[in-house]
């Protein structure tokens, strides 16, 4: 792959950072795992855009399809899922994340503390990582984006509902769809936080 | 039970004050409108019981003080005069029901216990305090994000928005929000958590004061 397509020359050092990323992240949960005994999320994902979908993007948004377009104005090239038994799992995630070496945030989005309009809730980071490799821009050290979206198992199971129903070309009653996939949302994001709160209950009874 | 009695004849109020305290009622009389409204305002009855025609403040315009400050207890008027518009402005004002006087004590009772029985549904679909808002139709609730509510979450906070302005122990709660459940003060300690949980997941500027073995009470922050 290296030195053809989109990404050309920066597809390896797009793999070792995103290698980077999540051993870091994996460190951290085994350290939380063996003090605490339980696993600070449930499971960890990662991909690179897949150069179709980056070049469909790229066309979306009328830019150019060049490496510095994919890599520097396009920030999910790299991306990184989170999912999480607890809302405040999550949180922990998230501070952790930002103490991690050569990793600057440089945009946070809270849609747990504000869902999006169709009941999406998520937690969305823009990384800018730091490798000696040479970046799209010709800096060495360089730099890349990586973009984390953490969420609990609930609002996971709910994204991808959502997400066929994006790629759906015709649904016969999608208004009324629509309205209960976000009243499901909402009764969702009741359950995550009572359990939440039956979770610290029954911590502090101990 | 308890009833709020408001009657301006000394003997009137006593005699149905002492039958109605003989049916196992805990009854709060008052002698005027204004004390009635004052009552209301500070403390939770079940019913109220009031005569129209009341020196300092009469019934009608106690009633329209009560009602307006979002207060839904049942209530049932007294009236002397056989008039209808009489009966119209009283029912306007917010008044379940009426008995022209003069009345068996039996059939103030009956009505009583039928006003308890219509009491759940008594309700505005959109209750709101601070930046939350309740809807009860779709038991939900929002400010800046909107978040399910479980029916006995949806129960105890139409209460506690009922009562902004006084404190509502867990007894309180218990009988308004858990009628013939079993329930105890850890049962709505419980509830209240979620509750609490759930208003600061949506951001809202209202949070509930209290806790365990203390009286609960919605407020402003």
């Amino acid at each position: 792959m290296t030195g053809n397509g989109l990404y050309g020359p920066y597809y390896d050092a797009m793999t070792h950072i995103m290698t980077y990323m999540t051993e870091q992240i994996e460190a951290y949960g085994k350290a939380y795992e063996a003090e605490k005994g339980e696993k600070l999320y449930e499971h960890l994902e990662y991909r690179i855009k897949s150069e179709d979908s980056m070049t469909e993007k790229l066309d979306r948004q009328n830019l150019e399809k060049t490496a510095y377009n994919a890599l520097r104005v396009i920030t999910d090239s790299i991306g990184i899922r989170i999912v999480c038994l607890f809302i405040d799992d999550v949180y922990e995630n998230i501070r952790r994340i930002k103490s991690l070496p050569r990793c600057r945030v440089i945009l946070e989005k809270d849609y747990i503390q504000q869902a999006k309009p169709n009941g999406y809730r998520s937690y969305h980071m823009i990384l800018d990582v730091e490798t000696e490799e040479a970046d799209a821009e010709g800096n060495t050290p360089g730099h890349y984006y990586a973009e984390i979206q953490l969420r609990t198992i609930a609002m996971d199971t709910w994204a991808a509902l959502e997400h066929e129903l994006k790629y759906k070309k015709k649904i016969a009653n999608q208004e009324l769809i629509i309205q209960e996939l976000r009243r499901c949302a909402n009764e969702l994001a009741a359950c995550d936080v009572s359990m939440q709160t039956l979770k610290r209950i029954i911590r502090e009874g101990e | 039970m308890k009833i709020l009695f408001a009657e301006d004849e000394t003997d009137l109020r006593e005699v149905v004050t002492a039958y109605l305290e003989y049916q196992g009622y805990q009854v709060a009389a008052v002698s005027n409108g204004r004390e009635a409204v004052e009552k209301a305002r500070t403390d939770a009855y079940d019913t109220i019981v009031m005569d129209v025609m009341m020196p300092e403040m009469d019934g009608i315009t106690a009633m329209r003080f009560i009602r307006e400050a979002g207060n839904t207890t049942p209530a049932i008027f007294l009236t002397a005069k056989a008039e209808i518009s009489d009966r119209v402005e009283g029912l306007d004002a917010g008044a379940d029901d009426y008995l022209t006087k003069p009345f068996s004590m039996e059939e103030l009772s009956a009505r009583i216990r039928a006003l308890g029985r219509r009491k759940r549904e008594y309700k505005t679909r959109i209750l709101s305090f601070g930046n939350m808002e309740l809807d009860t139709e779709t038991s939900e609730i929002r400010a800046l994000n909107t978040i399910g509510l479980a029916h006995k979450e949806v129960r105890l906070l139409s209460c506690l928005l009922g009562n902004t302005e006084r404190d509502m122990s867990a007894e309180d709660l218990i009988r308004e929000v858990w009628t013939n459940e079993p329930a105890d003060p850890d049962t709505v300690w419980m509830y209240i958590s979620f509750l609490r949980a759930k208003l600061q997941s949506i951001q809202a500027n209202v949070t509930i004061d209290g806790d365990r073995n203390k009286p609960f009470r919605l407020r402003e922050i």
